[in-house]
């Protein structure tokens, strides 16, 4: 699958979402008319949700396109010590170096810290999180992104 | 907009013996004079220095233990803050000077090291916010080593101590580039061993030439002073000698420094 591809898969992931992922809290499809009537927010937000992660998946399969692999990282714990910063390229170290002042973040806090966009820095993490350097862990609907968990002092 | 004041300070050279550690330790006891609360670390695990110029020959617990995760960073903090007369406090963390330990510290792989990093960076909170420090200040082994590039980003500015050596301007040059632009470091030179700066018109002109070479602001100019040698390192100078030009000189970087005119 190409990048080109990608994207128009995800083009069409609102209505691939509202057929057969979000279910009603019984665990059953949600009809056109509960969508209507019953809980039209709570089913958007379910939707956003189902979105977002649909959206991470991509951006870590369009990585793994662009670095010509497809199955595990090559360095699944690689250190994200100082020489490694250094040879980072300029828009990655920025991101690495960030998530290691902050110890553990998400991608908006990263984003505060740096002044890019959310968006950007979720692909960065992504990238590095592919690259073995950092680790992720959903919480909810966040996704935290850290290099270590034993750094902290 | 106004920037940040610098509260980690690295002191860094490209080579060995160019006043690191004697600027660190003026340095931190002329911030504690100023009334602020210091800490002076020794990050040169490979050849420590600090405890012979505090003289403290036993530390409870070393840096090197911090690092390792064995020991709480107040464990290692000495509060030296009676042997200098002032309203400041003074405190150190010492590097471990045993070759036992120097040789455990020479053998860390990268994992350690990522890890010295994440708890040099904790220093942060830990010290700055929960503490109440003013400044930490890390004296840190010549050119490209571990723990100095981990002292390097870990602080916000780098003071960089140089001298007009041929091989120590090329490589002090090399090192700015590829090194402290990399991590978008705030950077100030501190030229010593100076041996004709004392006309005003001879002070211009070294503050162009190293601008011109370096790039970066000079916030200090150090001849070289007998005296200096003479002490060997037998008494911290600014604490001792009031009123020598020295001390008139670190008190002006100092200034420079916490009133954030390092740019």
């Amino acid at each position: 699958m190409n990048n080109y591809q990608c994207f128009v898969r995800l083009n069409k992931l609102p209505m691939f979402i509202s057929t057969v992922h979000v279910k009603n809290t019984r665990g059953k499809p949600v009809t056109k008319e509960e969508i209507m009537s019953k809980k039209p927010l709570h089913i958007l937000e379910k939707i956003k949700e189902n979105l977002e992660k649909l959206n991470e998946k991509m951006e870590i399969m369009i990585e793994l396109q662009k670095h010509g692999r497809k199955e595990t990282p090559p360095f699944p714990d690689a250190s994200l010590d100082v020489m490694t910063l250094l040879s980072l390229p300029d828009h990655l170290r920025k991101t690495a170096m960030t998530i290691c002042r902050c110890g553990r973040a998400t991608a908006e806090e990263i984003a505060q810290h740096t002044t890019r966009a959310r968006a950007v820095e979720s692909a960065y993490l992504n990238q590095l999180v592919i690259m073995g350097y950092l680790k992720k862990e959903r919480k909810g609907r966040k996704a935290y992104f850290y290099a270590d968990r034993d750094s902290q002092g | 907009m106004k920037t940040k004041v610098s509260k980690i300070i690295a002191v860094h050279s490209y080579k060995g013996g160019t006043g690191k550690t004697l600027l660190s330790v003026n340095l931190a006891v002329t911030f504690a004079k100023h009334g602020k609360k210091v800490c002076l670390f020794d990050l040169d695990f490979r050849a420590p220095s600090l405890f012979a110029t505090v003289k403290v020959e036993n530390a409870k617990c070393w840096l090197n233990d911090y690092l390792n995760g064995t020991c709480n960073i107040n464990k290692v903090l000495i509060d030296l803050s009676s042997s200098i007369q002032s309203n400041g406090k003074f405190f150190v963390g010492l590097a471990n000077p045993t070759t036992e330990a120097i040789r455990d510290i020479s053998a860390k792989d990268r994992k350690w090291e990522m890890r010295a990093l994440g708890r040099l960076l904790s220093l942060r909170n830990t010290l700055l916010k929960d503490q109440e420090f003013d400044y930490l200040i890390l004296d840190t082994s010549p050119g490209l080593q571990y723990s100095s590039i981990n002292a390097i980003v870990t602080a916000d500015f780098v003071v960089v101590a140089t001298t007009g050596d041929r091989s120590d301007v090329n490589g002090t040059r090399r090192m700015l580039r590829e090194l402290y632009n990399l991590f978008e470091k705030k950077t100030g030179l501190v030229l010593n061993k100076v041996l004709d700066s004392t006309s005003k018109s001879k002070k211009n002109e070294m503050h162009d030439r190293v601008k011109a070479v370096y790039q970066v602001p000079l916030i200090g100019l150090v001849p070289c002073f007998c005296e200096i040698l003479r002490a060997e390192g037998n008494f911290i100078f600014v604490q001792d000698k009031p009123d020598h030009p020295f001390t008139k000189i670190l008190d002006e970087i100092a200034k420079k420094i916490e009133a954030d005119e390092v740019n």
